[in-house]
């Protein structure tokens, strides 16, 4: 075969649509494959744990998962269960392949999320219509999904956009920077993330962490009607003058309840609570209603701690920035107040990722001007929604990832925590003459074989003590190689998420031969 | 010996797989194959090693092959020995296990002609 025909056929397979045939019987995916190649790419595993490998690694780029029920090492039903739990489900349209096809077998296939079924023997026909139906419904409800998330993006986007202009307003009246509305923003949602980890008292969701974050910054709204003599007054208040700046919290809730058309927003309704009840204080001698423990609502209480927070390490005209660890100490004694001790913990649980989030707000108000020429150039290329932009760069990533893999002479792995899995790099499974995905790599000793039972657990132990900050660990040890036994260094590094503060997600490394 | 002879000769069912398989080419192509898939060989060597869970799949595995082929007496011969095989009534796979082996190499020398 000539250069130019290999390029123009994996040219061609690239736009052709993926689908993974998971049967034990290579006849069977023969059968299959020989249906369905004229339209489509094909993938083939030949059994349950390469299938969820398979998924795993490639995801919605499979478009669709034609299955086989009963296979060795792991079968169909035990491939959807995982499917279900991980929601792959959700993007993945399977159906089954199986020779099984009594009532109560389909009713538990079709339970565990499958699309349809294809009953043997195959018919050429059903199987091409089947699998084109099943995918451009997936395909069609995908692109609507898209467009409705874009649309989101772009409506959150304007939202919060009005709010912080909204917000600017307020605080260059009260002669601050802007600064302090950011600040505010960002501790409430890092202590609402933390909050939702120890606890769902409060029925608190994801989308209830940015609406709340985003109403913070209308906390003190009301001051936009506080005479300037009282606001900006360089010295101490008078007992009157402070009776007036407190009228402010009133103010501002009264003005979010007039506002004629938006009551029963969520974002008007959050924005009032926290507007009207940001100052009061846990022991219900605050203002202006003395609100006593949880009948504060929570997004108040937390916003309150936020605002006392950031007051105290900032710097302000009549006083110059306390550190965090005087801040803590102070908020701590309850010399400024006193609130939900749940909270308290949740801000000194996050202390680490508030300080670093604040000196990121001051870093990223430094170069707002750049980043907004960046996003007004990327408007204009506005014929890549953004979901396929990122699409777009993540498979990128992916096909040189796995190229790379796939061409070096290294024992190279990666571990990911969910699902629990190990995949080796072709040439290191080889190496160590093992197969090239282990499901539960930690469970019944599957990797005992390699590495003794004592170093597996020494070098988990230093990575589950690595951080995001300092993610890379090297180990030494003995490793059992197919041509014997070899000293070896382990070099990895653990993977975090974005999330704040970053969850731990896996494990990538290689293992280098000494000597 | 022609498509249709072939599949009279195994006891097979032309018209039907003809109307799945659409073309010839593909069922001779199929058909050729059969010889070189392992199922009865692991099927033989499982029932020989007493392994009753690899001995179902070897089985059922030559009975949905079978099935795709409209190989009929060897579907029908192997699907009675999975079922056997599934509820655990070992008494009567002998018998069964004779006829799945007569239509296997029945199958087999008609395809080799093929």
């Amino acid at each position: 075969m000539t250069a130019w025909k290999v390029v123009e056929m994996s040219r061609e397979n690239e736009n052709k649509q993926k689908i993974l045939i998971v049967d034990d019987s290579e006849m069977n995916r023969w059968i299959l494959t020989d249906m369905l190649m004229d339209e489509y790419e094909i993938l083939e595993a030949s059994n349950g744990v390469e299938a969820v490998a398979m998924i795993q690694k490639l995801g919605t780029d499979i478009s669709l998962v034609l299955l086989d029920i009963v296979m060795p090492e792991m079968d169909g039903f035990e491939v959807l269960r995982i499917m279900n739990k991980y929601r792959w489900i959700d993007d993945i349209p399977v159906i089954t392949i199986s020779a099984e096809s009594t009532p109560d077998f389909m009713e538990r296939a079709y339970e565990a999320g499958v699309t349809d079924y294809i009953s043997r023997p195959f018919d050429a026909m059903v199987v091409r219509r089947r699998a084109i139906n099943t995918i451009m419904l997936y395909a069609k409800q995908k692109r609507l999904i898209g467009l409705v998330t874009d649309q989101i993006i772009e409506r959150e986007k304007s939202n919060g956009l009005m709010v912080s202009i909204l917000s600017h307003i307020v605080e260059s009246r009260n002669g601050e920077s802007g600064l302090h509305v950011l600040h505010i923003r960002t501790i409430t949602e890092i202590l609402l993330r933390q909050l939702m980890k120890k606890t769902d008292k409060y029925h608190l969701s994801k989308s209830d962490v940015s609406l709340i974050s985003m109403a913070s910054s209308l906390h003190d709204v009301g001051k936009i009607a506080i005479p300037s003599e009282v606001l900006n007054k360089p010295g101490r208040l008078t007992k009157e003058e402070f009776e007036i700046m407190k009228t402010h919290s009133e103010l501002g809730a009264a003005m979010l309840k007039e506002i004629p058309q938006y009551q029963n927003a969520p974002l008007v309704r959050v924005a009032y609570e926290i507007a009207r009840w940001h100052h009061e204080r846990y022991d219900g001698r605050g203002y202006p209603d003395g609100l006593k423990g949880e009948e504060i609502p929570i997004a108040a209480q937390i916003v309150s701690i936020a605002d006392v927070y950031d007051a105290l390490t900032s710097e302000r005209v009549y006083k110059k920035a306390f550190t965090h660890e005087i801040a803590m100490q102070m908020i701590l004694n309850g010399e400024c107040g006193t609130f939900n001790p749940l909270l308290l913990e949740c801000l000194m649980e996050s202390a680490d990722a508030v300080q670093y989030e604040l000196k990121q707000d001051a870093a990223s108000q430094s170069s707002e001007k750049e980043i907004k020429k960046i996003a007004e150039e990327m408007m204009q290329h506005d014929d890549l929604t953004t979901s396929e932009r990122n699409l777009r760069v993540l498979e990128h990533e992916r096909i040189k990832y796995e190229f790379l893999m796939s061409v070096s002479n290294e024992l190279q792995f990666e571990y990911t925590l969910v699902p629990p899995m190990v995949v080796l790099s072709e040439w290191g499974a080889k190496r160590l003459g093992i197969s090239k995905v282990i499901m539960d790599p930690m469970e019944g000793g599957k990797l005992s074989g390699v590495m003794g039972e004592e170093q597996m657990e020494e070098l988990s132990s230093l990575i589950r003590r690595s951080t995001s900050d300092d993610p890379v660990v090297r180990y030494e040890c003995d490793f059992r190689l197919s041509d014997g036994t070899k000293r070896v260094q382990i070099v990895c590094r653990s993977m975090w998420s974005i999330d704040r503060p970053p969850v731990y997600t896996g494990v990538i490394g290689k293992v280098l031969v000494l000597s | 010996m022609t498509v249709k002879e072939c599949y009279d000769a195994l006891g097979g069912n032309y018209d039907e797989i003809l109307g799945r398989f659409r073309n010839e080419d593909r069922i001779r192509r199929f058909a050729g194959k059969f010889l070189s898939d392992p199922s009865y060989d692991n099927l033989i060597k499982a029932l020989e090693e007493g392994n009753m869970d690899e001995a179902f799949r070897a089985s059922h595995t030559i009975k949905g092959v079978s099935q795709n082929l409209s190989f009929t007496k060897l579907y029908e011969s192997s699907h009675e020995l999975t079922e056997l095989i599934r509820s655990g009534q070992t008494d009567h796979l002998e018998n069964a296990l004779k006829q799945v082996k007569e239509d296997y190499e029945r199958t087999v020398a008609a395809v080799k002609q093929l």
